[in-house]
């Protein structure tokens, strides 16, 4: 499938520069528009798997809470309610969109969707399978940057449906959003740091390829990235605003947060893209760490399995542990959210920084 | 300003802090883990697939109202109109008409505002001819309030098949038979 | 517009509730924020008036009984066992052993309910949703216990005057036993998810705390005092019903805060189980209802009585004129005391401690306003 994407993908972005070109527009802007065009094709794969994505993770959280808690989950949608997701999902489509009077429209509109499109972007370098970077080829070779780069800007959407919603609680919601961004974007860079210098590349498919050769040459494995690995996964968490991290939101204290005033839609709107930011760290963390595409039994891969089908089923587990937290742990308060950050994990991040360098120093990376 | 954040007071107390706070978060999970696979309690109300799953009350619930028939007078019902248990009702959610002098003074009309009743039983207990009953039906919802509000013609159809008024422990049982000293297990 | 000058901050004003998740029913807090710094927090009561004074004089004594279920409902056994204690004061009534056993075992089940939700109502609030139920999962066999023997699963109105509604059912005992044997276990996994955890333990550690001195001064009962070191139990004090035969601790911690009022309850659970194993194995046989007259007419006179509930100190006020109602009756409810520190204790704590100390005075809002 994601051979034909890609194929279909490239044959587009041909056939719209040749289009292009045959209006009489000059090659080098047609060549520009299309890489434009590309993109776009690229940003709606990126919507499909978080749409896809988001339904199954809706359906495994109900499921995996209710079984955490002696419940039973959804049980009414098809056999062990599996198709529950269905209609959530149109009940959301088909619900009224209410705007707080007072409101500022315009922002209110353009949060939600500010958060999607910024969850959604960074499916684009995803390196799903060998050879095949990503849905277009792109294969960026800043990609890691381009990931937290484009990951953190949902906090804008967090921030404008924040504001405005006209609500208190909402801007509270917004400014703990922002706050928590900024401070976790630290730990988590300098986690992403340590593997840069480990891959000694910044394209994802290059920290992919660097390990290559089964479970014993993945990141997971050697020892001195076991810390960033842990300052990935709890600033990872944080970045996704799920408990114990969920303060934006913290149901209990402001409500619901910045998406306290939304409805129908829009509400779905930051509904998938908080999936679609969770299933993408944990897609990161498992190109990270876990070998990406690569299988654990070395390479090539003894039972030829496509590459993405090893990818979604790091990921997922990765998923699974995290709505296993979710439905551990209390949520944390702001202060120590920060103390958190700011005592524990960057003076973390800069040990194993300095770990990572000696490491590289004494050439035993 | 109260301080709320204790500052560790030396480097092994900030290292004994982190590695419990790892511990104790560990072991939550250990638990969440532990009940993933633990039987679930649901009880899938109103859509049972197991009958051993429906929801039994014990003798002496006290769920919806009837009036038990009266087995000498077909179409009747025990009740001699006496209004014990109207007058005893702490919400007044009773209201009876009744006709006639004596053993033959019977009910024409009796309501019982099921909305307004707080089910203390008490009712039940004042009857002195056990007429008047709390059944063991528990699903006694309507869609209107005033559906909600019981009529003779109802309360005689709820009564059919009932023979004696519900009794929360037999008389014969109320003795000590009932909680038996029994050693605390090990 | 107010001009912005950098470097300075403004108060605001927040209403928390009257629909709000974590106020526990409807209570409206008036908070005054600086930041996400509470200035100032003034409960707004009175949403849950039901005029339960009033009503008892109009009824007549026995009528009032699953009135007193009502205000405050998860501790239904104990208000009624308080109010029943008042009018047999005021009668003059003794009740059998087998009944105060049987009394006294109920009120600790029920305490033990009360708590299980104390407990699951906290965890929501600091955010963790699965205590919640697994609280519940275990308060269900409570639950299913009084409605064996009562009849009803929340408002009880199983105790009467000079009595009881009827005796324990057959193999209820034996049920009580195998609950008994279950709980402390699933107490211990509660610890490990919850009480232990060190999140919870930093959001409620050094929250919310308050001094012996100004506990007392507050009129705060219940494990909100004996979190601040004072061993205030009327169980103990008092020494009412059969207490004073059975051996069992008054749970006390020292800092006064959040995390120190949990601690309480959840020593508390524990004791309960243990209060109503021996309670149960020393049962003695024999009847439990007294043979009264129809209509009860107490001498002129009053009468105040007061018993340890979940939240405090629960205590009935009865004035009788000689007839068959009471000239006039007063709650004490203990969560009205409790909630009064609220200021006290979340002025120059952050916003989300608010919902914290919240729960841990374990208030009811109909227990409040009554």
């Amino acid at each position: 499938m994601i051979n034909f994407l890609q194929n279909t993908g490239a044959a587009l972005k041909d056939w719209f520069i040749a289009l292009l070109n045959g209006w009489g527009v000059p090659d080098e802007w047609s060549r520009l528009i299309g890489d434009i065009f590309a993109w776009a094709i690229g940003a709606a794969w990126g919507i499909i798997v978080i749409m896809l994505a988001a339904l199954v993770f809706i359906y495994l959280e109900r499921k995996v809470a209710g079984y955490i808690q002696s419940r039973l989950g959804p049980t009414r949608c098809g056999p062990a309610g599996i198709f529950q997701s269905f209609p959530d999902a149109l009940k959301l489509l088909l619900k009224e969109d209410i705007v707080p009077e007072d409101a500022d429209k315009l922002l209110h509109l353009l949060g939600p969707i500010a958060f999607f499109i910024a969850g959604t972007l960074a499916f684009i370098v995803i390196p799903w399978d060998q050879g095949k970077t990503t849905a277009l080829g792109v294969d960026l070779n800043i990609g890691v940057l381009f990931v937290t780069g484009v990951g953190s800007l949902t906090m804008a959407g967090i921030i404008m449906g924040g504001w405005g919603s006209n609500n208190k609680w909402s801007l509270l919601g917004a400014i703990r959003g922002a706050a928590q961004m900024i401070s976790y974007e630290v730990p988590m860079l300098l986690a992403l740091l340590c593997i840069v210098m480990q891959a000694q590349t910044m394209s994802l498919t290059g920290i992919v390829e660097n390990q290559h050769g089964g479970l014993f040459s993945w990141n997971v494995i050697r020892p001195w990235l076991w810390l960033p690995m842990v300052l990935y996964a709890i600033s990872a968490v944080a970045e996704v605003n799920r408990t114990p991290f969920d303060l934006p939101e913290a149901e209990s204290e402001l409500v619901s947060g910045y998406h306290t005033e939304y409805s129908g839609m829009k509400f779905a709107l930051f509904f998938l893209g908080e999936y679609g930011n969770t299933y993408l760290v944990a897609i990161i963390f498992t190109v990270l760490f876990l070998g990406g595409w690569q299988s654990p039994f070395g390479n090539p891969d003894p039972l030829h399995l496509p590459g993405v089908l090893w990818l979604l089923g790091k990921s997922f587990a990765i998923v699974l542990v995290m709505m296993w937290i979710r439905w551990t742990l209390p949520r944390l308060r702001v202060d120590q959210l920060m103390g958190l950050a700011w005592k524990l994990l960057i003076p973390a991040g800069f040990l194993s920084l300095a770990v990572m360098t000696a490491v590289i120093l004494l050439g035993w990376a | 300003m109260p301080e709320t954040t204790r500052r560790p007071q030396s480097a092994w107390e900030l290292l004994t802090d982190i590695v419990g706070g790892v511990v104790s978060v560990i072991k939550g999970h250990g638990v969440t883990l532990k009940n993933l696979f633990r039987k679930k309690v649901t009880d899938q109300y109103p859509y049972r697939h197991h009958p051993e799953l429906e929801w039994h009350p014990q003798p002496g619930y006290r769920g919806d109202f009837a009036l038990i028939a009266d087995a000498e007078r077909p179409g009747g019902t025990r009740c001699i109109g006496c209004m014990a248990c109207a007058n005893t009702c702490p919400v007044v959610a009773i209201h009876i008409c009744a006709e006639g002098k004596g053993k033959e003074r019977h009910p024409q009309q009796f309501y019982i505002d099921a909305g307004l009743c707080m089910y203390c039983w008490m009712c039940v207990e004042a009857c002195p001819v056990g007429a008047l009953t709390m059944t063991r039906d528990y699903h006694n919802v309507e869609y209107t309030p005033d559906k909600l509000i019981r009529d003779l013609d109802d309360l005689k159809r709820r009564g059919e098949g009932i023979a004696e008024p519900e009794v929360p422990v037999p008389a014969d049982k109320t003795s000590m038979a009932s909680a038996r000293k029994k050693p605390a297990a090990e | 517009m107010t001009e912005f000058t950098p470097g300075t901050s403004e108060e605001r004003l927040v209403n928390m509730g009257p629909q709000h998740p974590s106020t526990h029913g409807v209570l409206r807090v008036a908070l005054r924020l600086d930041g996400e710094k509470v200035l100032g927090a003034d409960p707004d009561i009175g949403y849950l008036h039901s005029s339960m004074e009033k009503i008892a004089e109009k009824l007549e004594y026995r009528q009032y009984v699953s009135y007193s279920d009502r205000f405050d409902y998860l501790n239904a056994m104990g208000n009624e066992f308080c109010y029943v204690r008042a009018v047999e004061r005021l009668l003059g009534v003794e009740v059998t052993p087998r009944c105060e056993h049987i009394r006294v075992i109920m009120a600790e089940l029920n305490r033990i309910a009360s708590h299980l939700l104390y407990f699951g109502a906290i965890s929501l609030d600091t955010g963790a949703t699965t205590p919640f139920l697994h609280t519940f999962r275990e308060r269900e066999l409570c639950l299913d216990l009084f409605e064996w023997a009562s009849g009803q699963r929340l408002l009880y109105h199983y105790f009467r005057i000079g009595g009881l509604r009827n005796d324990l059912p057959d193999g209820w005992a034996d049920k009580l036993y195998q609950v008994l044997d279950l709980l402390p276990q699933r107490f211990e996994e509660y610890d490990d998810l919850l009480t232990r955890n060190r999140i919870f333990v930093g959001r409620t550690r050094d929250v919310g705390a308050v001094s012996a001195d100004q506990a007392l001064s507050y009129g705060l009962t219940g494990p909100s005092l004996r979190a601040c070191g004072v061993p205030y139990d009327l169980r103990k004090l008092d020494g009412y019903s059969i207490y004073p035969e059975l051996e069992f601790e008054v749970c006390v911690e020292q800092g006064g805060d959040c995390y120190s009022r949990h601690l309480v309850r959840t020593r508390e659970l524990r004791e309960s189980v243990k209060l109503i194993r021996q309670a149960l194995d020393k049962l003695p046989e024999g009847e439990v209802n007294v043979p009264l007259p129809r209509k009860l007419k107490p001498e002129p006179g009053e009468v105040y009585e007061r018993v340890e509930s979940p939240r405090g100190e629960v205590a009935c006020y009865l004035v009788s004129d000689g007839s068959e109602k009471p000239w006039r009756m007063h709650w004490r409810g203990p969560s009205f005391y409790n909630l009064s520190a609220l200021d006290l204790m979340c002025t120059g704590h952050w916003m989300a401690d608010v919902v914290a100390i919240i729960a841990s005075t374990d208030i009811v809002l109909a227990d409040v306003d009554r």
